[in-house]
Formats: C-alpha cells, sequence, structure tokens
C-alpha cells in the first residue's frame, strides 16, 4: 500500500527477478475501505494484515511508539515476510580469448551446496559464505597464449561466488537462471529466499503514519484477553494519539469491529454527510451494540498475568497493519576490531565495510569537557591508528627506523644522536608528510611527558 | 567420488524442455531456441523448518 510497506507488488512477483523484493507471506484484504480503494482496486494486492489491536499500556516495552506482539500471532504467521535478493554471477571473457571457468567441486569446505556442474541449485540450503558458483579464473588475462595445449588446471585461481547475507534465519537458493548477456557472457541470476517471522526492533504501521517498532514480544498467555476469549495480536500504547490526531484510526478500529462482527466491509472515509457513503460512527456503533459490543468500541478484559480483570476498559478492534521493509535483521551492526582503510589506517567507515562506530566530533567535544584525556586518548588514537615514528629532538622533523642497524636516524640531520621514539594517530603522521609535499614544514617540540 | 558425473540438466524457460550443456556450450534450448534455461531443483533430501 504504502511505498515502504510490504506485501503483493505484482501478480508475477513469484517469476521476477528483482534485485531485492520483500513480499508478505499470508497479506490479507482491508477490513476498513473506502470507495476510492475499492475504485482504483488498491486492496487487490493486499499490503498488509488486519491485526487486533488492543490500545492500553503493557510493560513499559511500548513507550514511545514501540508495539507489543503477540508471539502465538506470530507463530500463526502475522507479520511474516519473504525477501528475495537476486545475485549475479558473469563468467568473463578476457583479451587474450581466455575466459573464466565453472568446474565440478571437489569436496572441499564451503562447497557442500553445489551440483556437479558447480552451480548451487534451487531448494538448496545455504549459510553465509557459501559457495554459490565454483568459478575460476585465468591467472594470466593478458598474453596470448602460446602453448598448443591452451591452459592447464594450474592456469587458473578461484575466483568463487559466495553469499554474503545475514546468518539466522535459513536462507534457501529458489531459483537459478542461466542466460547470455548482450556480450556473449555466460551468466547466472541466483533468487535467494528468506522467511523472516517478525523480531524485536521491525518497525510495523497502520495506515495513518502511525509507525511504531517491535519492543517487545510476550507469549499469548500473558496477554489480556477478553470474555469472548478475544486475544489482540498487538498493543499499542495510547500516547500515540491525543498529539497525533489520528481519529481515523480510532474509525477504524470501530469499523474494523463492526465489519467482523456483522460480516460487511465498512467503508471508512471522512463522508458520513447524507450524500456520502461513509459508514458514519454512530451506525457503526450500532451494530456494535447490535452483536453485544460496547458502542464505544471498548471491551472488558482480564489480565493474563493476573487473571483478573483490567481496572478501564480497553479500546480494542482490527486494525490494518504493515509490515515495512526496514528491519533489524538488514540493519545491525557491530565491530570489535575489523578492516582499515589503506590510506589512513584508521577502521573503515558503514555497515556494509564492517566499520567502526565514529565517535564524532561533537562526543569527543563532551570527553573534552568532562576532562577525560586518557578515554581521548584511547579512542582517538590506540583504537583508531596508532603509529610509532621516531623523532628528531633537534630540528623536530620525522626520521626512520633502521631494522638492519637497530638504530634511528633522521633524514634531515643526517645523524642519529637526538632521536626520541613516540606514537602519534597515522593520520596525523599522513598529514605532516602531505604538508611537506606542499612545500609547509611542521616540526614537533618534544617536552618530557 | 565417481569418475563420470551425471551431466546436469536445465529446463527450457519457454517450453520446458530438457537441456543438458557442456562446458563451452551457448545456452540455448535444443528444442526452440530459447535463451534462457533454469536450473532444476536439487535431487538431494533437504529439510526445512517451518516455525
Amino acid at each position: 500500500m504504502g511505498k515502504q510497506a510490504m506485501g503483493n507488488i505484482a501478480y508475477n512477483q513469484l517469476s521476477r527477478a528483482d534485485t531485492l523484493l520483500y513480499l508478505l507471506a499470508y497479506p490479507q484484504r482491508p477490513l476498513l475501505t473506502t470507495r476510492t480503494i475499492e475504485l482504483v482496486g488498491y486492496d487487490k494486492l493486499g499490503a498488509g494484515q488486519n491485526a487486533t489491536v488492543a490500545v492500553m499500556s503493557y510493560s513499559g516495552y511500548d513507550i514511545e511508539d514501540a508495539i507489543v506482539m503477540n508471539k502465538s500471532s506470530l507463530d500463526r504467521g502475522f507479520g511474516r515476510c519473504i525477501a528475495l535478493k537476486k545475485q549475479t554471477v558473469v563468467t568473463e571473457k578476457y583479451s587474450n580469448e581466455t575466459s573464466d571457468r565453472i568446474v565440478r567441486p571437489q569436496n572441499e569446505p564451503r562447497k557442500q551446496a553445489l551440483d556437479d556442474d558447480g552451480i548451487a541449485s534451487p531448494g538448496q540450503i545455504i549459510r553465509k559464505h557459501d559457495i554459490l558458483v565454483n568459478k575460476q579464473s585465468p591467472r594470466n588475462k593478458r598474453d596470448k597464449i602460446t602453448t598448443s595445449l591452451g591452459l592447464r588446471d594450474i592456469d587458473y585461481a578461484p575466483s568463487n561466488v559466495s553469499y554474503k547475507g545475514p546468518e539466522g534465519e535459513t536462507t534457501v537458493v529458489d531459483r537459478v537462471t542461466l542466460y547470455t548477456d548482450k556480450d556473449d557472457r555466460m551468466c547466472i541470476k541466483f533468487i535467494i529466499r528468506q522467511v523472516r517471522r517478525p523480531e524485536i526492533g521491525d518497525k510495523f504501521s497502520s495506515r495513518h503514519g502511525q509507525k511504531g517498532v517491535v519492543g517487545t514480544i510476550v507469549q499469548q498467555e500473558d496477554f489480556p484477553f477478553s470474555e469472548r476469549g478475544i486475544c489482540p495480536d498487538l498493543i499499542m500504547n495510547p500516547h500515540g494519539f491525543p498529539s497525533r490526531m489520528t481519529i481515523g484510526k480510532m474509525i477504524e478500529l470501530l469499523g474494523g469491529k463492526a465489519g467482523v462482527s456483522s460480516g460487511r466491509f465498512h467503508y471508512g472515509s471522512a463522508f458520513g454527510e447524507p450524500s456520502g457513503h461513509a459508514d458514519k460512527v454512530e451506525d457503526i456503533s450500532r451494530t456494535l451494540v447490535e452483536h453485544g459490543f460496547n458502542y464505544t468500541g471498548k471491551d472488558f478484559l482480564y489480565s493474563g498475568i493476573t487473571g483478573k480483570p483490567l481496572q478501564a476498559y480497553i479500546f480494542m478492534g482490527p486494525i490494518y497493519y504493515q509490515k515495512l521493509k526496514h528491519m533489524v535483521l538488514d540493519k545491525m551492526h557491530a565491530r570489535a576490531s575489523g578492516p582499515r582503510m589503506t590510506l589512513t589506517r584508521q577502521p573503515t567507515e558503514g555497515r556494509a565495510r564492517d566499520g567502526g562506530l565514529r565517535l564524532g566530533e561533537m562526543e569527543r567535544d563532551c570527553l573534552i569537557a568532562y576532562g577525560a584525556s586518557m578515554l581521548i586518548y584511547e579512542r582517538l588514537m590506540l583504537s583508531s591508528d596508532p603509529y610509532q615514528v621516531q623523532v628528531c629532538t633537534k630540528c623536530g622533523l620525522l626520521g626512520y627506523y633502521n631494522h638492519k642497524l637497530k638504530t634511528s636516524c633522521c633524514s634531515m640531520c643526517k645523524t642519529g644522536k637526538n632521536m626520541s621514539t613516540m606514537k602519534l594517530p597515522y593520520a596525523c603522521k599522513l598529514l605532516f608528510q602531505e604538508l611537506q609535499s606542499m612545500n609547509v614544514v611542521p616540526r614537533l617540540k618534544l617536552t618530557e611527558a | 567420488m565417481d569418475s563420470q558425473p551425471e551431466p546436469v540438466s536445465y529446463i527450457c524457460g519457454d517450453c520446458g524442455g530438457e537441456n543438458t550443456l557442456k562446458p563451452a556450450d551457448v545456452i540455448q534450448c535444443r528444442e526452440c531456441g530459447y535463451r534462457i534455461l533454469y536450473k532444476k531443483r536439487t535431487r538431494r533430501i533437504v529439510q526445512y523448518e517451518a516455525r
């Protein structure tokens, strides 16, 4: 429905080859629609599910728009989605009339998913770093092949293509397509499937822009229930209403509730005047009373934890909820030690490069203001890019260490007499050298520390 | 490891006929000349967890 919502995207969605495709496993049609939605056929492709929502506070894991989810609902398939990812492999052709080749795998590690043709086949369960194509590239890609026999096995270096995805949920090769592209190279397309159930941190939204993140998942046994045995699928905090004034959501809840009890889809638009067609709250309330509900849509609930009635009547009913494509599994990131940039020798940036978490300028300001000098030293230098340099105390320039003679020496003064060793960030040394290359001379004045 | 492995066959995207390919072959169906082939589902036993 919304552009971030998951659901059906097209009728041919399972035969397409999108780079990234999120689908809902069990999409539903909204209980409360508008005439426009019907006319446009907007509900033909479902993009969410009708969740029974209880508007109440529960456990404190629902503050700041967080949602409390019913674990049994998740087991029944609520919010379950399919992530389809495409991975393309090209067997390259080189200028010396050689090309990559795909060979039959020997019994090697991480190649258990491969078939006899060296390509993983559909239905195969794969894990992170598993090899999808057993590809080899010629070692010499430039010079003409002079031997009459052509290339032998040792002339090829492995250039395997592996799956780089998150660990956790089981991942399956869904489809494998072979084709030749415009340059007559053989290509293999893998559609890789992952079925995900909602977890803490996944984002959900109603159709009123009331988005929230799953704060906790609670057993159905601990969930509140009504006298009819109705148990909500999710609990939403009432603090989301006053400031946002989403009256439509409340009307959706009422209309949805009347809809399920009377077996008729209700219209929820704002046009309740006599010439309009929308169901007015008054009429909806009448329907609710006819089916034995309170006319305000509130229910008498028991606490699932104590078994006693809750102090207040709870506003509860179905609301169409969408799962948004922002999922923690795609975003979570942590790093201890890892890759570094070659130029600055500092940790890389970003999740895709397994980067570090930056202690930025403002955080640095806080530490300075507090006077935590050793912490700054540790974060900005020891954990980032420490580098040992030889400094000439006389000229203040950087020297070098002669590993053969085991002495340090200043290349300016041509002596090793006044050398001292110190640590500084590699980026700092880089700056000095760059300044020197521009005819600016930075000199270090050393004092005893 | 057996010395002579069974050749892997592929399914044509148009006519659905089965094809076998040798390393240097052009990817094309022998029956209808369609240029997209799909790999058949694995013959190994796989066990999926439904939860």
